[in-house]
């Protein structure tokens, strides 16, 4: 791999915003599984979303992602376009990305007006 | 420019005017002046086109790239440190809110003679209600224009009949009198952290994002930033020049948040004390759920949550959730009795800890053309922010020592 390229997916995709195919926030792009390295042509297989695909983020994260649950894996076919955010082709719920919040509207939907 | 855009302009200005002044200005303004006197203008010209500078660079990055700040945090400094800036900027805030919720029940206490502690949970409900209630731009509206009040000490300024001369005298850095070098510099430190706040950027760009702003709103984003936030910088002038005129004479040391209001009951009676009060009122009261929302908008930007006020709450549920938890948090602060004032120094202090980390990842972006195309910085905007950069990094660093040596200012 050559070094731009390192630096393109550092700064270029890795920590940006997952948006889906409605334009919904829906996690970040907290770690990326890139086969092939050793080859000529590596690229990028999955994003990795959420819970311990923190732990190759440093001490904080190693903290972070051992309190928190499993990734969501999102397959990079999945991807449409990069931009300032990377743009999903489907809806979050169709990729298993829209659990946190499913997990708490229940509660919040208590509160009148919600 | 049609009459309506006007109207929306001036509307804008207006509220970015009520809404300048907070609780860590009205404490650092009028114990400067105490202290101080006139002296220390200088330094609320210099933290007052620092806003500027920062918040028209989030607010172009808001409308050109949609991005807000710690969006940007995330993506220049990466996980480990964007976090550690998170955790910073999120204990910054709660104490932030806290003060502010203190000076509502302060102001609620003054207005209506009930008990402080009864009032904390009143102020904190009220809050919650309006914030849950009110669409967001009637929240910066109502506590806004209502803010418009502190004009009195404006008015109180001019008539408390100054020395014009040492007035522009101060607006000149240069030495002091009256107090200890380490005493005045904690004062630049801190007028100047009550200024730059990293809340009103979080804010303001997650503002910009909620409200939709495209290219279009490039030049309402430009006047609402250099005449909003300069014509509020004025009333951190007033605060601090009817402090001097009638504390410093008198040896006061304005340790309790009701004491600025006198100098407007002094220059105009009942009247006067009234119109501080709400103003001040509704000036804390709109920062306590602005630096709230700063919070959960920070976490909700950090993950990648769906966030802002105009999702249903149950849809963003997280985020919602985390605005709710913020404010019951800053409850549990206040109730523990602990005194606002002294809250908001602190709070003060450790923001200017935080604001390197904020305001860099701005500047970067801001000058990014993937983000930014062809609106990125231009010169003046560069040299201003690169030059305010440094000026943040030595205060950053400079902070917390001078409170220390000067026990928070007492010398």
């Amino acid at each position: 791999m050559s070094t731009p390229a390192e630096v393109d997916i550092a700064l270029g995709i890795l920590d940006h915003q997952l948006v889906d195919a409605d334009g919904i926030n829906c996690g970040k792009v907290d770690d990326l599984e890139v086969a092939g390295l050793d080859t000529d042509s590596p690229e990028i297989v999955e994003i990795l979303v959420g819970g311990n695909a923190w732990r190759s983020r440093g001490l904080l994260g190693r903290i972070a992602g051992r309190l928190a649950g499993n990734a969501v894996h999102v397959p990079w076919s999945e991807v449409d376009s990069v931009s300032s955010v990377v743009k999903l082709k489907r809806p979050a719920s169709e990729l298993r990305l829209d659990e946190g919040d499913r997990r708490w509207s229940a509660l919040v939907g208590k509160v009148p007006g919600a | 420019m049609s009459l309506k855009n006007v109207l929306a302009v001036a509307l804008g200005i207006l509220s970015a005017i009520g809404g300048f002044v907070d609780i860590g200005d009205l404490v650092f303004n009028t114990q400067a002046g105490a202290t101080f006197g006139f002296q220390l203008l200088w330094v609320v010209v210099i933290g007052v086109v620092g806003i500027i500078v920062y918040s028209e660079m989030c607010g172009r990055v808001a409308a050109v790239a949609k991005r807000p700040v710690f969006d940007l945090v995330r993506e220049r400094t990466g996980f480990g440190a964007g976090l550690a800036t998170l955790v910073a900027s999120q204990v910054v805030n709660l104490m932030t809110c806290a003060a502010e919720i203190g000076g509502v029940a302060i102001c609620l206490q003054l207005l209506s003679g009930l008990p402080y502690r009864v009032l904390i949970p009143l102020a904190v409900a009220g809050l919650a209600v309006a914030s849950w209630v009110l669409p967001f731009e009637w929240i910066e509206r109502v506590f806004g224009y209502l803010g418009l009040c502190l004009l009195v000490f404006a008015v109180a300024a001019i008539k408390l009949h100054p020395d014009w001369g040492k007035v522009a005298h101060g607006f000149v850095p240069g030495s002091h009198s009256g107090g200890s070098l380490l005493v005045y510099l904690y004062f630049v430190v801190g007028l100047l952290g009550a200024a730059m706040t990293p809340y009103e950027v979080y804010f303001y760009s997650s503002g910009a994002v909620e409200d939709g702003w495209g290219p279009k709103e490039l030049n309402l984003n430009k006047v609402t930033a250099t005449i909003g936030y300069g014509l509020g910088g004025f009333l951190s002038f007033s605060l601090m020049i009817v402090a001097a005129v009638l504390f410093l004479p008198q040896g006061i040391d304005p340790q309790f948040l009701g004491t600025p209001a006198l100098t407007a009951e002094h220059a105009f009676g009942k009247v006067g004390l009234l119109l501080a009060l709400v103003g001040i009122l509704f000036a804390v009261g709109g920062a306590a759920i602005e630096t709230c929302f700063s919070g959960a908008y920070n976490t909700a930007q950090f993950f990648g949550w769906r966030w802002g006020k105009r999702e249903r709450p149950a849809a963003a549920s997280r985020f919602t959730l985390a605005w709710l938890v913020i404010f019951a948090l800053a409850f549990l602060v206040v109730i523990t009795g602990y005194d606002p004032v002294k809250l908001t120094e602190y709070s003060v202090i450790f923001s200017v800890v935080a604001l390197p980390l904020t305001y860099l990842p701005i500047l970067l972006i801001a000058n990014d053309h993937t983000y930014m195309g062809s609106k990125t910085n231009g010169k003046l905007a560069n040299v201003f922010g690169v030059v305010y950069f440094v000026v943040i990094i030595a205060i950053a660093i400079a902070a917390i020592p001078l409170m220390l040596v000067t026990h928070g200012g007492q010398g």
